[in-house]
């Protein structure tokens, strides 16, 4: 390494490029808490490395995406890890970045002269979340379909121009393969392009201005420290870390597939990616004519508060103890977020995992193959009832007594007969009860 | 070993680790599934009973090709008949020389391929022009009275019988 190193650097002179790269001065000194931008980057470059292999066996048409997906995920070797890779590098860069808007902003980073930083960092996650949306179409199935059929027509209840928005996004009048084509084309070409730019234009800023270090200026201007080696090695741990993390979610946890897309099933409930679930939530609450005003308003709101806080507040103030209002805007924001994604998690997963009996139950549920005619949020073929709220639709004695003599409750089913234990048939009633819009 | 050249091994290691960590999935990925091997499925060609005694007739087969996850099908012909011994016999229907279409004349008993002229007797032995080896036979089998043949092309020009 050394040697090949040393005849490179005589020729091509890389020491300076090296200094310049290494010794970029930390004020503060190197910090655990100044990981996260690094951690981002990583996420981005594992996404762009296993996306592009990805490509090398997807279609990006409704007649071969899905069956492309599943040859990548059940045929193709080290496919379900590369798949899973992708799959859990999107969520982890979704978390890298909140968990690096928190620093910037507790820290009071964006504040003169990082204005620019913050303005380029918004826009970087607005291509994220793009990002997000337009890869969840990708396999084409039911899950895909249906959440990007729900997202296309949130963007269609904009005043005036939401019609032509949407028909825009969808390519045509209706999702398909204009739709499709065009998701891949933003995910894999656009978007890498425009988010490289911008990334370099982040860390071009970075360099310009310098690290922010603590938000004690005084401090920050008495003790300093080079980017190399400290800092570097925390982040290199950190990235080996979350690699590990990722590598056992994608064995462990993989990508999930749910049935192919169909147009027709209209009774399917789509659920979107968890970092989009919050949103969800909110949407369930609005009615009538105040919908445009969460659906569209809220987003624009909620961008443009985003792209104005460099200009809000005292200047040159940055200690948190110095900006209470930024900090409880802040506090009260995660609180509305958080509070709205655990009741959005509560009503789409509304098992207890404490209840031992219902976990029991649907090991009963799976064991008995109920999946292979039964859907529960969106995991099963719909040929029997969804049982996603079957909790709220029957009580227990109405679904023990199913369970024995299906025909007698309901003439023309189907449904064999199962002849449990007593034990067994209360855990998958207790499982079934379960099953409820609101747990209790 | 000075903290600095800890750190600087340490960062050596953890990134050579992720990058090893990376980088043999994805090779495997990309380059594995060139180097699969197919088996090529029995394919139907048709009633036994169309069989006749040293007569060889061309039968269709309908031959389904998987490429990832895709199958195309596409019809292909045999030559085919039977011995006076029972036995089945099942020629490819590609000219061992160059890959021409031959076909069977019944006023001459001989297999012709008109492109340059190789001749074949019923048995598959070359008995005239440029042909360096007999016709080549494919695996049959009978199952409730239909022949089942496994479609196979070889290397033309060539006297060994080479699978492609």
């Amino acid at each position: 390494m050394g040697r090949f190193y040393r005849w490179f650097s005589e020729r091509l002179n890389l020491q300076p490029i090296l200094h310049h790269l290494l010794d970029e001065p930390i004020p503060g000194g190197a910090s655990w808490i100044y990981i996260f931008g690094s951690m981002t980057l990583f996420f981005f470059i594992l996404q762009m490395l296993t996306g592009t292999f990805l490509v090398l066996y997807y279609a990006p048409t409704p007649d071969h995406a899905y069956d492309s997906v599943h040859f990548i995920q059940e045929e193709v070797p080290f496919g379900i890890i590369v798949r899973g890779l992708h799959h859990w590098g999107a969520s982890a860069m979704m978390i890298a970045i909140g968990l690096h808007i928190l620093q910037v902003y507790l820290y009071g980073a964006y504040k003169l002269p990082r204005e620019p930083m913050w303005l380029v960092g918004v826009f970087l996650l607005i291509l994220t979340l793009v990002f997000g949306f337009t890869g969840y179409l990708l396999p084409w199935d039911q899950k895909a379909y249906w959440a990007t059929q729900v997202g296309i027509n949130l963007v269609s209840t904009a005043p005036w121009i939401g019609g032509a928005l949407a028909r825009v996004l969808r390519g045509g009048k209706e999702l398909g393969a204009l739709t499709l084509s065009r998701f891949f084309a933003i995910h894999t070409l656009f978007l890498p392009w425009l988010t490289m730019i911008l990334i370099s234009a982040h860390l071009f800023i970075l360099r310009r201005v310098g690290a922010a270090g603590p938000w004690d200026i005084v401090r920050g201007g008495k003790i300093s420290e080079p980017f190399y080696p400290r800092q570097l090695f925390m982040d290199v741990v950190a990235a080996g870390l979350a690699f590990a993390v990722l590598s056992i979610l994608a064995v462990v946890s993989p990508a999930h597939l749910a049935d192919r897309a169909n147009p027709t099933d209209v009774t399917f409930q789509p659920v979107p990616e968890w970092y989009f679930l919050f949103y969800y939530q909110l949407l369930k609450y609005s009615k009538g004519p105040w919908e445009p005003l969460l659906t569209f308003g809220l987003p624009i709101l909620f961008f443009g508060i985003l792209f104005a806080i460099p200009f809000l507040g005292r200047k040159g103030e940055r200690a948190p103890a110095g900006r209470p209002a930024a900090i409880w805007a802040g506090a009260l924001f995660l609180a509305f977020v958080f509070t709205l994604l655990g009741l959005a998690l509560k009503e789409t997963a509304s098992i207890r995992l404490s209840d031992p009996a219902v976990a029991r139950g649907k090991a009963i549920y799976a064991k008995l193959m109920c999946a292979g005619c039964h859907r529960i949020h969106g995991e099963g073929t719909q040929v029997g009832p969804d049982l996603s709220y079957v909790g709220d639709k029957h009580d227990r004695s109405w679904l023990i007594a199913h369970f024995k003599d299906p025909q007698g409750l309901a003439p023309g089913s189907i449904m064999p007969a199962y002849s449990l234990s007593d034990p067994e048939m209360e855990d998958l009633t207790g499982y079934m009860l379960s099953l409820k819009k609101t747990s209790n | 070993m000075t903290r600095r050249d800890f750190f600087a091994r340490a960062i050596a290691g953890i990134a050579g680790m992720i990058g090893l960590g990376l980088s043999i999935p994805l090779l495997g990925y990309a380059i594995l599934p060139a180097f699969r091997r197919y088996e090529e499925p029995w394919a139907e060609a048709g009633p036994l009973d169309k069989l006749e005694v040293n007569r060889p007739k061309e039968f269709e087969v309908v031959r389904s090709v998987s490429s990832g996850w895709m199958t195309t099908n596409s019809v292909r012909s045999i030559w085919a008949f039977r011995s006076p011994e029972g036995e089945i016999i099942v020629y490819s229907p590609i000219c061992p020389h160059l890959g021409c279409g031959y076909r069977w004349e019944d006023d001459k008993q001989r297999f012709f391929c008109p492109c340059h002229n190789s001749v074949f007797d019923l048995s598959g032995r070359v008995i005239a022009g440029p042909a360096p080896r007999p016709l080549d036979t494919l695996p049959a089998k009978i199952e409730q009275g239909q022949l089942f043949i496994i479609y196979k092309e070889f290397k033309a020009g060539i006297v060994r019988k080479e699978e492609i």
